[in-house]
């Protein structure tokens, strides 16, 4: 087996795991013209719903999931009613900021509660299985396989159902969609319901994946980030595509740079995209 | 009634501690007691070390005083919380220094605190000996007036090398550690012992900290085919790797450092991925008579891992100042430390021991409850024992002591 291989299919389990709050982070930013940071925390708030909900009602990892999807997207939407709402027009800049203060806030939140201790969801770890040369595991393999899936769903409800296309009417133009008569306020709310629920799924991933603590959204806010612009802003297959990419090559770097240069991976394809092709790879005009 | 300003007490007291150490009248002060601080975590993070070690101190001194003292002087202890806190710490020694005029500080527990404290005593000509165990701790110019009982990354290294070479299967040996200042220093010591054992060392690989999988790092290290992964990491860190390797459906060995395979690690991969791990710690040296007496003078000290270090802490710095023959300060602790320590000499396990030998004017060569006790130039111990234990459902158990 070429070891390379091996590190393009971790890289794609990274980057499955990356693409659910790159989407959401994308989708947000083209909606409301600013860079939510608070995105990569709501991976956190969701790993702790389902933790609470796995250890304290003993509910399956499955049910536990489904719970963090949906408390974590209401969590968002009550963000942006106290946070965001009343920024509303304001300078990008300003809400990017106050995005990084409800991070600080809700990471601090979880802390306060739960403690600076990591945590693990009661799922025993399994074996992986080699398939033709290459090991893989089976939670991997589930998570990229409903990853794929909510990526699907979520693509096939922007350009198939009309909320959906409202919400990229408003993405495009915010003061057109809304004189053609698309309640702006509505779709905000449920971008925001929805980002915020992908977010949270992931994070529970994440969770299944590593460990739980109250950090482990945060330090995934460089690659977030570099999905979303290496995807071009606004575009939910350029961020799926991004995340991929971001994945691999963070894994396939490995055979170039030392392991401890992972994190620099994400700054210099963020930079590169920047420099050579701003719009990203989806390439709508801005 | 005269009042006398802090100041003015202050230069008072320094000039009678002037007047008091000169040689010429020590003669007719013999009488008068050597203050020695300890300065352990009694509260904070170290907080459920430092009592025993305290304990340990206290015990030392009490068979010291009962039997007549250090060439009839007694020993006076003076003892204050360093709080787990470097602040704290450099607060507590400056009393200790100042107002007490400390020959002598035992038992400092965290690197902060001894790093922190380290320029104040070196200042003051105090002697300061810890169980920290940062390298930076003995590195720099500090004249001697420092030493620890806790082996540097360098000896820990050497001996975590030393159980995998016993272990003839492993013939092949990945080291893999968390980004931290030692990673290098142990990694070097390790590999180097295996190296010179005939053993392959197939990837030595440094990995970040806070990373959502530590995959690809595995699968680096285990297309090398090791028969053991050395894992220097932390508990976080250690949980992710764990899992990983487990997922990579490893077969081969794991070995780490007990302080980060604990409960709390085997709760969070749970029992069968922590099944097997192999895991030292440094350990006392049980065997010896001064472990044999430590234990029986200090109730529950067995359970605490660094009260068999204080034990040999006190018992040194008395041993040296008894060598001295009349004079207490600093300077001759850090004098004669390496003399009643290393060999040559009479081996001794007690200070009734080394004291009368030193009476009768020969060498002596205290071995302690701790391990050998064997100093280096710059006050690192040259060997100490170390525990192995192996996770056997669910819990680390004793397996065996590796020796020098």
């Amino acid at each position: 087996m070429p070891p390379i291989a091996q590190y393009v299919f971790n890289g794609v389990v990274t980057g499955g795991i990356l693409a659910l709050p790159a989407v959401a982070f994308s989708l947000l930013w083209r909606l409301l013209r600013f860079p939510n940071f608070a995105v990569s925390t709501y991976l956190t708030v969701g790993a702790y719903v389902a933790l609470v909900l796995n250890h304290g009602v003993r509910a399956s990892i499955e049910l536990a999931w489904l719970g963090a999807l949906v408390v974590t997207g209401a969590l968002a939407l009550l963000v942006d009613r106290i946070a965001f709402r009343p920024m509303r027009d304001r300078r990008p800049f300003s809400l990017a900021i106050a995005s990084i203060g409800v991070a600080f806030v809700l990471e601090n939140v979880v802390r306060f509660v739960w403690g600076n201790d990591f945590r693990s969801y009661d799922v025993p770890v399994t074996r992986g299985m080699s398939v033709a040369g290459l090991r893989i595991g089976r939670d991997q393999l589930l998570i990229l396989g409903v990853a794929v899936v909510l990526m699907a769903l979520a693509q096939a409800f922007l350009l198939r159902t009309r909320l959906g296309i409202a919400m990229r009417a408003t993405a495009d133009n915010p003061r057109l969609a809304a004189v053609k008569g698309v309640p702006t306020e509505r779709v905000i709310a449920l971008a925001t319901l929805g980002g915020g629920g992908l977010a949270g799924g992931a994070g529970v991933f994440l969770g299944l994946d590593a460990s739980i603590d109250p950090l482990m959204g945060g330090g995934l806010i460089i690659s977030v980030f570099a999905a979303a612009i290496l995807g071009g802003i606004g575009s939910a297959p350029g961020a799926l595509a991004g995340a991929l990419i971001v994945g691999i090559m963070e894994e396939v770097g490995m055979l170039v740079v030392p392991p401890t240069y992972k994190t620099a991976i994400g700054f210099t394809i963020i930079l590169a995209v920047l420099l050579v092709r701003p719009t990203g790879l989806a390439g709508a005009r801005s | 009634m005269t009042t006398m300003t802090r100041r003015e007490l202050l230069k008072a007291s320094g000039t009678a501690g002037l007047v008091l150490s000169a040689p010429a009248i020590l003669s007719a002060q013999s009488k008068e007691p050597i203050p020695i601080g300890t300065l352990c975590p009694l509260t904070g993070a170290g907080g459920s070390y430092g009592p025993d070690m305290q304990r340990s101190v206290v015990a030392v001194v009490e068979r010291i005083n009962k039997a007549g003292g250090i060439n009839a002087r007694p020993i006076q202890l003076f003892h204050e919380d360093d709080q787990t806190n470097a602040e704290a710490g450099v607060r507590a020694a400056r009393k200790l220094i100042d107002v007490n005029k400390v020959v002598a500080i035992v038992s400092t527990w965290a690197s902060a605190v001894t790093l922190a404290v380290k320029p104040l005593c070196v200042e003051a000509r105090v002697f300061v000996i810890g169980v920290s165990g940062a390298d930076s701790v003995t590195q720099g110019d500090h004249k001697g007036y420092i030493a620890r009982t806790q082996p540097n990354t360098n000896l820990q290294g050497r001996m975590y090398a030393k159980f995998a070479v016993s272990k003839k299967e492993w013939k092949r040996v990945a080291y893999m550690a968390l980004q931290t200042p030692y990673a290098q220093s142990f990694g070097d010591a390790f590999t180097g012992v295996l190296k010179a054992a005939g053993v392959t060392i197939t990837d030595s690989l440094i990995y970040e900290d806070k990373k959502p999988s530590y995959r690809s790092e595995v699968t680096r290290v285990l297309a090398t085919n090791p028969d053991l992964i050395m894992l220097e990491g932390y508990t976080p860190d250690s949980v992710v790797m764990a899992k990983d390797i487990y997922r990579a459906a490893y077969k081969g060995a794991v070995l780490a450092p007990s302080f980060a395979i604990n409960a709390k690690f085997i709760e969070g991969v749970g029992a069968e991925v922590a099944e097997g791990i192999w895991n030292m710690d440094r350990a006392p040296l049980f065997d010896s008579p001064a472990y044999k007496e430590f234990s029986a003078a200090v109730p529950r000290g067995d359970q605490s891992p660094y009260a068999p270090q204080a034990w040999d802490q006190m018992t040194l710095v008395a041993l040296a100042l008894a060598a001295a023959k009349g004079e207490a300060s600093g300077t001759v602790i850090k004098d004669n430390l390496r003399t009643v320590s290393n060999p040559p000499g009479t081996v001794v396990y007690s200070f009734a021991d080394g004291a009368r030998l030193l009476g009768e004017g020969k060498k002596i060569n205290y071995e302690g409850a701790s391990g050998s006790c064997d100093f280096d130039q710059i006050g690192d111990i040259l060997s100490a024992p170390f525990s192995v234990q192996q996770v056997r459902k669910g819990k680390s158990e004793l397996v065996m002591i590796i020796n020098p």
